[in-house]
């Protein structure tokens, strides 16, 4: 598919996040730009509309691993959370990757949302259990940001519901090549109880990793979706 | 990039940018795998075998 000049611009600058926050799943430390701040940082209006591509997944390493976010990491998540407030009719995607940047916010000790009581009103989850194992797979991988160990939310609730829905769709994914969906598909495995033992996650996510880690969001997803099976404390 | 390849119309741009499409992408068409890739597979999955089961069939054209 042909991107646009902007679409490609920005989605360099997601990469270049992804990479970082992959970055710190591997050795610790600030997920944004590790090392300090480089002379190429993109203009604050990208960065701004990067960071709410990549979601909740900026303070994942500190999620994880238990260290504190930098305070320019929470400041970028919550100007994204605040620029990008999604329409009443947006999709569910759109609406839950927004809700998770809230929650992860506030997981992270942001006092934010109504009141500076949490991260609101959970969005519709209704299509959980509507939809195709396909179509399913497809929409939890680009929502793998709140596929966090611990996470007790409506999202999390259907996808276990559908854990086997999910091990056909990481199966389908690999065999489509779709690198991004499988290694989204294959971290929420990681968190969900009752995954097929004949999937083989561990060889599937090794595979995955494989073929697609050049791409940093792919090689993000890998890298937490270990992190989550190993056992990381919650 | 460098920060001098940055102009203000990309800037511009990507403040009218609709993020719709970043988040909330159609799937990508998918790309079946060859049986190089396959035996790869094969290598890596040790004992389990669910993903080296036959691929599933592709939808018919017209």
């Amino acid at each position: 598919m042909e991107q646009s000049g902007t679409s490609a611009l920005l989605q360099g600058v997601v990469q270049d996040l992804a990479s970082g926050v992959a970055a710190a799943l591997r050795g610790g430390g600030p997920a944004v730009f590790p090392g300090g701040v480089p002379p190429e940082e993109p203009p604050d209006g990208i960065l701004i509309a990067a960071v709410r591509v990549l979601g909740a997944d900026l303070l994942l390493p500190h999620v994880l691993l238990h260290t504190p976010p930098a305070e320019r990491e929470v400041t970028l998540l919550r100007r994204a959370v605040d620029a990008f407030t999604p329409a009443a009719d947006a999709a569910p995607t759109v609406r839950w990757s927004h809700w998770g940047m809230s929650r992860g916010l506030h997981t992270a000790g942001v006092r934010y949302g109504p009141a500076g009581g949490g991260p609101g009103a959970e969005p519709d989850a209704g299509w959980l259990d509507e939809t195709s194992w396909q179509a399913l797979t497809h929409r939890l991988a680009v929502l793998a940001a709140l596929a966090v160990p611990g996470e007790d939310c409506a999202l999390a609730r259907g996808a276990q519901r559908r854990v086997v829905d999910v091990s056909r769709g990481f199966v389908r994914a690999v065999r489509r090549r779709d690198w991004r969906q499988a290694a989204g598909a294959g971290r929420w495995l990681a968190v969900l109880d009752g995954v097929p033992e004949t999937l083989g996650l561990g060889s599937g996510l090794d595979f995955v990793e494989l073929m697609g880690g050049t791409d940093p969001v792919v090689d993000l997803q890998v890298r937490a979706a270990r992190l989550i099976r190993a056992g990381v404390p919650v | 990039m460098t920060a001098k390849e940055w102009t203000i119309d990309e800037v511009a741009a990507v403040r009218e940018v609709d993020l719709e499409e970043a988040l909330d992408p159609a799937e990508p068409d998918g790309v079946y795998r060859d049986s190089r890739q396959c035996a790869a597979l094969a290598l890596q999955s040790g004992s389990t075998t669910l993903l080296l089961s036959p691929p599933t069939p592709r939808p018919k054209k017209g």
